[in-house]
């Protein structure tokens, strides 16, 4: 958890959509904590810092709600995918030395052998880590790997205390040949550009004469 | 060129071009990727057109996701016909396109070539579009 993911919540007593369209017109956030079978508290949190700290996967906040210290995980982020502005945060309440489970991204460095291409296939993998100390991201080095190479979720180097969750047989990353475009795939190309109109209608045919 | 194989209904209504995209808003599959700002129905040869575009750019190398498809026949009545007589023939496939949707995705190339490739898939797009890159957070 880094030091600086410390805001300070206001305690929220008007809900609904009216309600939280106003908050967010302030350039503010609605937000909910829950977890640890205690009440949901619905707060309000500084925009324009929580955009900062959520730019990384799994940031634990230290929130001041009326005085009182909480600390908790960001669980879900409902974001507009037109104009990017965070509409809601979802936090869970954790405790120091607490372990949660948590999907933690991975991140491929170096460059794999002259002629091949790295295939990430598992952008996050889970794991069981202390909730205070989350690990920004997991690095899989794949300098000079060579075709054929493939990285599963137990071949990663894990932090100290983590420990991993589901498949050990998981696909992270294969390293292979990218195949050059063939004579057929040029010709298929040319072909489809020229195959036009007829083809809508070939299939609604084919279909009207099944049902028949 | 994307086309179903099998059709319920060959001729259907024109699908709504009302709000904006409730799921595909994100890049899953890799590392950059085209977003839809506007509204549009992109036709299986505008994306066949895109993708070719983008895979002569990238040339070796590097994957390609193509996040939609051309599910919905739009029909059109021949020139010069006088009104009545039935709906159309279909004409076209589309996909219909709402704002957020993520069309394609590029995996295992540089940064710049992605994004080079992608602006060139975006100029055969009937639709206003941003590149995208797959964000830590959004894991």
């Amino acid at each position: 958890m880094a030091d600086d993911n410390k805001l300070t919540a206001e305690p929220r007593t008007q809900f609904g959509k009216g309600a939280a369209r106003k908050i967010r017109a302030l350039g503010k956030i609605p937000a909910v904590i829950y977890g640890h079978g205690t009440d949901p508290q619905h707060v309000t949190l500084p925009g324009h810092e929580v955009a900062l700290i959520i730019r990384k996967a799994n940031q634990v906040l230290d929130l001041d709600i009326a005085g009182k210290s909480q600390l908790a995980l960001v669980k879900d982020v409902q974001k507009d995918p037109v104009h990017q502005v965070i509409e809601h945060l979802d936090l869970i309440v954790v405790r120091r030395g607490e372990k949660v489970v948590v999907d933690v991204p991975v991140h491929i460095e170096g460059e794999s052998f002259s002629g091949t291409i790295v295939v990430q296939d598992a952008n996050t993998v889970s794991l069981e880590v202390e909730a205070t100390h989350i690990p920004e991201r997991i690095v899989v080095n794949v300098e000079g790997a060579e075709e054929g190479t493939h990285i599963t979720a137990a071949d990663l180097e894990l932090p100290a205390g983590a420990t991993l969750q589901g498949d050990p047989e998981l696909l992270i990353l294969a390293v292979t040949t990218p195949a050059a475009p063939t004579a057929d795939d040029l010709a298929a190309d040319e072909a489809g550009a020229e195959a036009g109109e007829s083809q809508a209608e070939a299939p609604a045919d084919a279909a009207e004469e099944s049902a028949e | 060129m994307l086309i179903p194989r099998k059709v319920k209904h060959r001729k259907q209504h024109h699908p709504g071009r009302d709000g904006a995209a409730t799921g595909g808003t994100k890049v899953s599959f890799g590392e950059f990727g085209i977003q839809a700002i506007t509204p549009a129905y992109v036709t299986n040869r505008q994306i066949e057109s895109a993708r070719i575009a983008m895979t002569r750019h990238i040339k070796r190398g590097g994957k390609v996701w193509i996040n939609i498809y051309p599910d919905r026949p739009i029909t059109k009545k021949p020139a010069e016909t006088r009104m009545g007589s039935g709906k159309g023939s279909p004409e076209w496939w589309v996909a219909n396109v709402k704002p957020g949707r993520v069309l394609f995705e590029v995996a295992g190339v540089d940064e710049g070539l992605a994004r080079e490739a992608l602006m060139r898939a975006i100029h055969k797009l009937p639709l206003k579009a941003r590149i995208i890159k797959r964000e830590e957070g959004d894991a």
